[in-house]
């Protein structure tokens, strides 16, 4: 039973009390909004034999592959740093032999989430990839990876892909209750699927709120609180990445890294100074404050450009007007119950 | 002493009971809406409760007039739609559920379609709503039968109960296990299913109420608990919670009709 404030936690705790070595993690997260602290906090703790998810997997995968955590990788879209000249750590990893990987199209890793979030074992994709070689190259996944089965309607083939259950999805939104319900909005890709079809979700946000700015605005929820194990509260939690309303993307951040990333002791070297060498995201952000000033940052945090309030209430909150009077039998308390007792329905 | 109560606010408490802290609840509408209120209130303050229309987490203020009421409460948490409810129940995520029953025979499957033939029939009823995945999915399923009988025989079968009886539910393979109906609320009483037989027995007789006409009413012959009790008497602070919350629910249906009736007619007569 999970006590009311239980879930609210540091990224220290809530990677240490959910995200196991050999799970299979998933981003919820996809191109914009990373959660960075969370996917930095995974590193720092050494996790290792991930089978990692992750939508497009750019900035995310390549540190987590970069630090030697990931085993087997599922994704659609990888980095690869400095072009031609340059190099990625999933191509370092792939060429090392201690990574394998599975390809998907964007459509299709969305399906196993979606199939895996309503408890489908499978879900039916766009048959025109049974012609490409994202059918026929398979790795661990083999048979699994992709199944045809006839309709029994048309009987036509169609292409299936089997259900996505990861053990835990680390998701960073903007803001979040206690209790757990996440409110995310913007680009909206494939962020609920990921979170809701896995067995543990860990969220981390810009900020906490007060239940009743949850309450007010249910349609920006995307994970309810009874889905959700732990609340992080991480300002600047996808740095150098941007979050809608917060901040925009940090391309001197992200070019360092990406510069870095060419080569395994290039990247090394960032890890060693930005991942490992802060505790936490409010040191990362000091360093960052410290070496470079702060100017950047404030170029990049937000202008307001609020939605329309959507008007949640109704006529009345109570069976009762003003003068006491039941709403449709027009009776007070009193009246009511006379007539309860006059017509016999009132038991001693 | 306490206050005086009607057999509706007997009934409301006894399906909220049913409800425990930190549960995922669907509500059907009618006594389990204000039944789901008062448990809030009153015994569960931590469940999350929510309708099938995707209205999830939401305090309720007034009894909703049906399952997407979101009028009956002031925000909620999580806006969701009527697919992801089911398949929320689907993955297991629902602790328990509530629906009417028109017809139930001795393993708790359930007719809320039709009375006679299905073609032509004597009486139709609404038909399925949630019920019959409810039924297949919540962890449990609460069932209240006001008007309803006790039938040897669907007309038609609806929802699934314990099918054939004995462990026919489990060994069909299509339901998580020790799933199934745990409770059918009538007026008259509170019956349970036997743990290995699945056969409804009364398990709770309501004040007033003999035992004989219970029996009359089930055409098999109904076990009876060795520890049969007596529905417990309301507390003033449940009868004053459901009579401020939702006067006509302790009313019951046809009196506050006619007395709403009456009220809008002199209303307009005046105007």
């Amino acid at each position: 039973m999970m006590n009311e404030n239980g879930k609210v936690m540091s990224a220290k705790k809530a990677i240490s009390k959910f995200v196991y070595d050999g799970d299979q993690l998933v981003i919820g997260n996809y191109t914009v909004g990373t959660c960075a602290e969370l996917v930095f906090e995974v590193i720092r703790q050494r996790r290792k034999d991930f089978t990692l998810y992750s939508q497009s997997g750019i900035f995310d995968v390549e540190v987590l592959v970069g630090a030697g955590c990931v085993k087997r990788l599922v994704t659609t879209y990888v980095l690869r740093s400095g072009g031609r000249k340059g190099g990625s750590a999933v191509e370092r990893a792939l060429n090392a032999g201690s990574l394998e990987m599975e390809d998907y199209t964007n459509f299709e890793y969305n399906a196993r989430m979606v199939a895996g979030m309503h408890g489908f074992s499978f879900m039916q994709v766009l048959e025109g990839v049974m012609t490409t070689d994202i059918f026929r190259k398979r790795s661990f996944m083999g048979d699994d990876k992709f199944r045809v089965i006839k309709c029994p309607y048309t009987g036509k083939d169609i292409l299936t892909v089997p259900a996505a259950n990861p053990d835990v999805c680390i998701v960073h939104v903007q803001r979040a209750d206690k209790h757990g319900n996440a409110q995310y909005w913007g680009a909206l890709g494939s962020v609920a699927a990921a979170a809701l079809a896995s067995k543990r979700i860990i969220v981390s946000c810009e900020e906490i709120v007060q239940h009743d700015i949850i309450q007010s605005s249910p349609h920006l929820t995307i994970i309810p609180a009874y889905r959700v194990d732990a609340v992080v509260e991480v300002p600047w939690g996808a740095h150098p990445t941007e979050v809608l309303g917060y901040y925009n993307i940090d391309f001197f951040m992200y070019a360092l890294f990406t510069m870095a990333n060419g080569t395994a002791d290039g990247l090394k070297a960032w890890m060693d100074e930005w991942v490992y060498s802060c505790a936490n995201r409010a040191a990362y952000i000091d360093r960052y404050i410290e070496k470079f000033g702060s100017s950047i940052l404030d170029g990049i945090k937000a202008k307001a450009f609020y939605s329309a309030p959507a008007n949640y209430g109704s006529a009345f909150t109570s069976r009762w007007d003003r003068e006491g009077r039941e709403r449709n039998m027009g009776l007070t308390m009193r009246e009511l119950e006379k007539i309860l007792k006059e017509r016999g329905m009132l038991y001693e | 002493m306490s206050k005086p109560y009607t057999l509706q606010e007997l009934l409301v408490i006894a399906v909220a009971k049913e409800i425990h802290d930190y549960e995922n609840v669907i509500l059907g509408i009618g006594i389990p809406t204000t039944a789901g209120a008062l448990a809030k209130s009153l015994y569960a303050p931590h469940a999350t409760l929510m309708m099938e229309s995707g209205v999830i987490d939401f305090e309720p203020l007034l009894p909703p007039n049906h399952i997407a009421d979101a009028h009956s409460c002031r925000g909620f948490s999580y806006a969701t739609d009527l697919f992801s409810a089911f398949t929320m129940t689907y993955r297991g995520f629902v602790d328990v559920c509530f629906l009417g029953v028109g017809q139930i025979d001795k393993y708790g499957n359930v007719n809320t379609t039709v009375i006679g033939d299905y073609y032509k029939p004597t009486m139709r009823l609404p038909g399925s709503g949630g019920a019959a995945d409810f039924l297949s999915y919540a962890k449990r399923t609460v069932l209240t039968m006001l008007g309803g009988n006790f039938v040897n025989k669907l007309d038609y079968m609806t929802s699934p109960g314990y099918l054939g009886g004995g462990d026919s539910r489990e060994k069909s393979g299509l339901f998580p296990r020790g799933s199934g109906p745990t409770m059918l609320l009538t007026t008259k009483g509170v019956f349970r299913f036997d743990p290995e037989t699945k056969e409804i027995y009364l398990a709770q007789i309501h004040p007033l109420v003999k035992i004989e006409d219970i029996k009359k009413d089930v055409p098999w012959n109904l076990k009876i608990s060795a520890d049969l009790s007596e529905t417990p008497r309301p507390t003033d602070e449940e009868i004053a919670f459901i009579r401020n919350f939702a006067p006509a629910q302790s009313a019951g249906r046809e009196l506050s009709l006619e007395l709403t009736i009456a009220n809008m007619m002199s209303k307009a007569k005046k105007s």
